[in-house]
């Protein structure tokens, strides 16, 4: 049972706004340890850094989308293990699909409730505490 | 944290950023001038907003942006093909999402039928294209999950095996610099800075070569470096870095396997090659380009990267390409900026005391003094510039808005026009961009409506059926000047001065250049459209345009070749917060004159200044009579010696060229002044622009030249007032 507050967690999207109401929807379910990303790119400086429990990523970026991150995350020697969770907009099925052939744990349909949103990491990393 | 109201309000700040996106996108496309990349864009700039506004609870926003999207998609994917049509429903429908985004803003109700039609072309265009099946609405509900998807992710280890990414690369990497590397003004630590970049690097330092102290020859390298370089790069890429030191070095860089990678595992400096990597800097970097990593900071870790153990987590200032500008920003409050802005306004004020106090110092001990002043002078200025630099805005936050006015126009008047835009990254204060958009509006709404010929004239008179309408910034001299130019009809100047002669505008007898009868136009009560149509005539003339501008410290001019178009150039002063002003004084009373209005200062002997009747007399200057306006008579100020040699004539330039004389007492100098606004305190005074706080600690105001020429008209008989306000206003 991994303590919410221990998580570290890294939030990638390329809107600010929607990074801040995740961040904000994560520390309604406990999780204190969060890192933010602007794109794949840096997304991909930060996981080579350290070790990260979970990847909360958009689909819809530029340059790099989610999935190419999923993509050089699985690649990446070092953080190939981290769990990864895609979110998506409401009607890409097909993406979901996708993502799970790529590697992706889990995927998070926007707009999305606190509720949800421990229901989907639980489902990745088991109970929170 | 950030309270919700400041989230949604990020949340818009991104929705103009895509509007502009999804806007310049569009227009790529009209001109068949877009690639893959144009339609992924504004596919992508929709989807964020609908995303977002998801979110944020604005479903109305995500209903239409859902439709809007999946056109889009449709066209991405290719199952769509881009025509005329289309584009121009997609541009109707880049303008509803914004007049939605608008009303969600200002927190309105949107009302229940609000682009509907759009919506139902855009419906039209997937149901015709793609079938029913191409079309879905999936946006209405709001499925917190997909029903029936089973959902299973492909686990980690079988995922190795198919791996498409290029995998990390691990290099060996030798590098040792010969004698002569650094005399070549080359730098080991920057090269091994930008290796650093690629990737994960390891270096060890080889100190064998490293002479004794006594022996030590600061420009010659004599350490050299080996370890590893695991980096997602390719080797010509790795090479590069090495580019200009190839002759100058003993260099190594090949492929090794693929090791199983991990983070940095033990992050404690190595002592020995920390010392080492700090002791190459020392040698390596005599005096000035030593890196402040080697003199403050604790020794640098094993792995380099590691100097900045959190530069990942942190926003990076890496560019993006897809933002328009490729510039990467940061948000403040205005309010803070503001607040900076005004503390600099002090300290301009506080340094024009200092100047005074120095001033009044005997010399020998002033001496010094004055010229650590000079500096602080100039780093005032600086320090005024950058911080008014962040208060800049690019002017496409009102350019932006005009494509959209000219479609319209050009639709409502059955005319063809199309808009150029040219410099939309000019930067100008906040300030003045917010009170651009009315005056730009209404030049433009009357170059199409007025401007543009019906394609039929044009395509007769051999132009293009359709017209362009150029809308361009830079900076010139100091401010920004906008020009707004179409290549329509151009003013009719017979037709202009009938009118003006009409209304009384001009004295029938007035012999006038064309370019006087062009601005003409600018006079209140003047319209030229023989019908007033509901597009240009509401009321609003060129005046009230012509005001604005001036309220702003601006001028405007008009150029027209008739036939062939014509030009309204605005030249606009870059803020309103600080200006240069001259400090003069009138008896007593001490005001400041904005420098951008003068043209010259001198004094004239009495015998070149003619009373004419009803005048309060004419300089003449070169040939020129040059109508005086004495500040002394028109402010009701005693004690002056407006009559003696010794009287200061300043010319001044009210706009358009017009030029008159103001006769003062004397020039008390140059300086940049703050500007203080009095009208929240004492309404408009006519004639007086702001006050502002002078280095002595007296408050001063601050002259409106242009006011101070009407007053100057009105104030006179009759006769030599239509004189000179004539001569005044061209």
């Amino acid at each position: 049972m991994p303590a919410a507050a221990i998580l570290k967690v890294l939030v990638v999207d390329d809107q600010n706004s929607v990074r801040q109401m995740t961040r904000i929807t994560l520390e309604q379910i406990g999780i204190r340890q969060i890192h933010e990303a602007e794109n794949g790119k840096q997304a991909m400086d930060t996981a080579a850094l350290q070790p990260l429990d979970l990847i909360i990523s958009d689909y819809n970026m530029p340059e790099m989308d989610g999935l190419a991150l999923l993509r050089a995350v699985r690649g990446h020697p070092a953080a190939r293990k981290v769990p990864f969770i895609l979110l998506t907009g409401r009607g890409d099925r097909e993406l979901v699909v996708q993502a799970a052939q790529a590697g992706a744990n889990n995927y998070l349909i926007k707009p999305f409730t606190a509720d949800i949103l421990r229901q989907k990491i639980e489902q990745v990393m088991g109970r929170l505490s | 944290m950030a309270s919700l109201d400041q989230l949604k309000g990020t949340f818009f700040d991104e929705c103009s950023e895509a509007l502009q996106q999804i806007e310049l996108g569009l227009s790529d496309l009209r001109e068949g001038a877009a690639s893959d990349d144009t339609i992924n864009a504004v596919f992508r700039s929709v989807h964020s907003v609908k995303g977002g506004a998801g979110i944020f609870g604005f479903d109305d926003l995500v209903k239409f942006a859902h439709v809007f999207e999946t056109v889009l998609d449709a066209m991405r994917s290719g199952k769509l093909a881009s025509s005329q049509d289309i584009v121009d429903t997609l541009l109707q429908a880049n303008d509803v999402l914004s007049d939605l985004i608008g009303m969600s803003r200002s927190g309105e109700t949107i009302p229940a039928e609000y682009g509907s039609e759009c919506r139902a072309s855009l419906e039209r265009i997937l149901q015709a294209n793609l079938g029913d099946e191409g079309w879905s609405d999936g946006g209405a509900a709001a499925p917190a999950d997909f029903e029936g998807l089973d959902f299973v992710p492909v686990p980690i280890e079988d995922l190795a095996a198919a791996d498409e990414q290029p995998a990390e690369q691990e290099y060996r990497i030798v590098f040792r610099p010969n004698a002569d590397l650094l005399k070549k003004a080359n730098e080991p630590l920057y090269i091994l800075r930008e290796l650093r970049k690629l990737g994960t690097l390891e270096l060890k330092a080889e100190t064998e070569r490293l002479a004794l102290l006594p022996d030590l020859e600061p420009d010659r390298p004599y350490l050299g470096w080996t370890g590893t370089l695991r980096s997602m790069a390719p080797l010509p890429q790795i090479e590069e870095v090495f580019e200009f030191v190839l002759d100058d070095c003993e260099l190594v860089i090949e492929a090794v396997a693929t090791a199983g990678a991990a983070w940095p595992s033990d992050p404690a400096p190595d002592a020995v090659i920390a010392d080492m990597t700090q002791a190459a800097g020392d040698i390596a970097t005599p005096v000035a380009a030593m890196p402040e990593s080697t003199t403050n900071s604790p020794p640098l870790a094993p792995s380099l990267e590691a100097e900045t153990p959190e530069a990942g987590s942190q926003p990076r200032s890496a560019p993006t390409k897809a933002s328009a500008s490729g510039a990467t920003t940061t948000r403040v409050e205005l309010e803070k900026i503001d607040r900076v802005v005004n503390m600099v306004g002090e300290l301009v004020i506080a340094q024009a005391m200092l100047g005074q106090v120095v001033h009044a110092l005997p010399e020998d001990i002033s001496g010094r003094l004055v010229q650590v002043l000079e500096e602080v002078v100039h780093h005032t200025r600086e320090l005024k510039d950058s911080v008014m630099s962040m208060r800049a805005q690019q002017v496409s936050a009102v350019f932006q808005r005009m494509p959209r006015l000219v479609r319209e126009l050009a639709g409502k008047t059955g005319k063809k026009a199309r808009l150029e835009m040219v410099g939309e990254n000019t930067e100008v204060d906040r300030s003045i961009i917010e009170r651009l958009g009315d005056p730009l509006t209404h030049i433009i709404r009357n170059a199409v409506d007025h401007g543009i010929e019906k394609p039929d004239v044009r395509a007769a008179a051999g132009k293009p059926e359709e017209g362009t309408v150029r809308l361009a910034a830079e900076h010139r001299g100091g401010r920004i000047v906008i020009e707004v130019s179409d290549d329509g009809a151009g003013i009719n100047p017979e037709r202009v001065l009938k009118k003006a002669r009409d209304r009384g505008l001009v004295s029938g007898d007035a012999s006038l250049t064309e370019d006087e009868i062009n601005n003409l136009i600018f006079l209140p009560g003047f319209s030229t459209a023989e019908s007033v149509s509901d597009i240009s005539g509401r009321g609003v003339g060129m005046d009230v345009v012509r005001r604005n501008i001036q309220d702003l410290g601006g001028r405007i001019n008009v150029k027209s070749e008739r036939g062939r178009g014509m030009t309204i150039q605005l030249a606009l002063p870059l803020t309103l917060a600080v200006m240069d002003g001259m400090v003069i004084r009138v008896g007593r009373e001490t005001y400041v004159m904005p420098m951008s209005s003068i043209v010259e200062c001198l004094r004239p002997p009495a015998s070149d200044i003619h009373s004419l009747l009803g005048t309060s007399g004419m300089l003449q200057l070169r040939g020129n009579l040059v109508p005086l306006v004495h500040l002394c008579q028109l402010l009701d100020i005693a004690g002056t010696n407006a009559a003696s040699e010794e009287r200061v004539v300043i010319i001044s330039d009210a706009g358009d060229g017009a030029r008159f004389g103001i006769v003062v007492d004397e020039l008390c100098g140059h300086q940049q002044v703050v500007v203080k606004s009095i009208e929240e305190s004492y309404g408009s005074v006519p004639g007086i622009a702001g006050a502002t706080i002078l280095g002595n600690g007296r408050v001063a105001f601050i002259l409106d030249i242009e006011k101070l020429s009407d007053l100057a008209s009105q104030n006179m008989p009759n006769a030599a007032a239509q004189y000179a306000g004539a001569a005044a206003t061209f």
